[in-house]
């Protein structure tokens, strides 16, 4: 399956583009996409200790507009926005 | 009555007006306006703006529920809620925040206006990056968002 995840926040900093690919194999869930996500900062950034601790804190949105648990399975190609720790108004 | 709305600042901006012009009711006799602005200290950092980040279809299904769930908590009738968040550059003590409420009775305009602002900052899905006097800048750390 091919995701396309979308980039908020300090997560941007992970790419110039808004969002990063990845293909997952069937049936993963949002736990197997953030493990996607570590190895991506490992590879990319040496494993930089902020990019990570970002992402451990991060929840996950739906292509629905919902945020998921770790255990939702994702059973389609489909967009995920990364929603990082908030601070607005 | 509610009205949600992110300003994309790079194409209008936000304006106390149009929350004027959306809460005013002769069915009221107290608005509350709340007005969020960049200031220019920030643990100890002089903070020359901010840029705002926001998932916008999951800021505006935030600003629903939070208003749903003001209503099943206060259960104030013929109350107003003007909620308008920026996304983009703003600068030092400009706007990025305008929530107006009416209602009856001042005190309900009060806790209405509290709830609104107090909600958002849990759930809302808006992020800032502070940009500082020296010319450096960083995301602010934040808050897990609590879901509904």
């Amino acid at each position: 399956m091919k995701i396309k995840l979308e980039l908020f926040g300090a997560s941007r900093e992970f790419s110039e583009k808004n969002y990063l690919e990845f293909s997952l194999k069937e049936k993963s869930s949002i736990n197997d996409l953030r493990n996607e996500i570590l190895s991506f900062i490992d590879k990319n950034f040496k494993g930089n200790n902020n990019f990570k601790k970002l992402v451990e804190s991060s929840k996950f949105c739906s292509e629905e507009n919902n945020i998921v648990a770790d255990s939702y399975k994702i059973t389609k190609d489909q967009k995920i926005g990364i929603i990082p720790p908030i601070g607005g108004g | 009555m509610l009205h949600t709305k992110i300003i994309d600042l790079t194409k209008e901006k936000i304006e106390i007006f149009n929350a004027e012009k959306f809460i005013a009711s002769s069915k009221c006799g107290a608005s509350i306006y709340f007005i969020g602005t960049v200031r220019d200290l920030n643990n100890d950092k002089k903070v020359t703006g901010i840029t705002y980040d926001s998932h916008d279809a999951l800021v505006i299904k935030s600003f629903e529920e939070i208003y749903q769930e003001s209503k099943g908590k206060f259960k104030f009738e013929n109350s107003a809620v003007f909620i308008e968040h920026v996304k983009g550059h703003v600068k030092l003590g400009e706007t990025s925040i305008i929530i107006a409420v009416a209602c009856k009775h001042r005190a309900q305009a009060y806790d209405l206006s509290r709830f609104i602002i107090e909600e958002i900052k849990k759930r809302t899905p808006i992020w800032k990056k502070e940009h500082y006097e020296n010319k450096d800048s960083e995301w602010l750390k934040g808050n897990p968002i609590k879901s509904s």
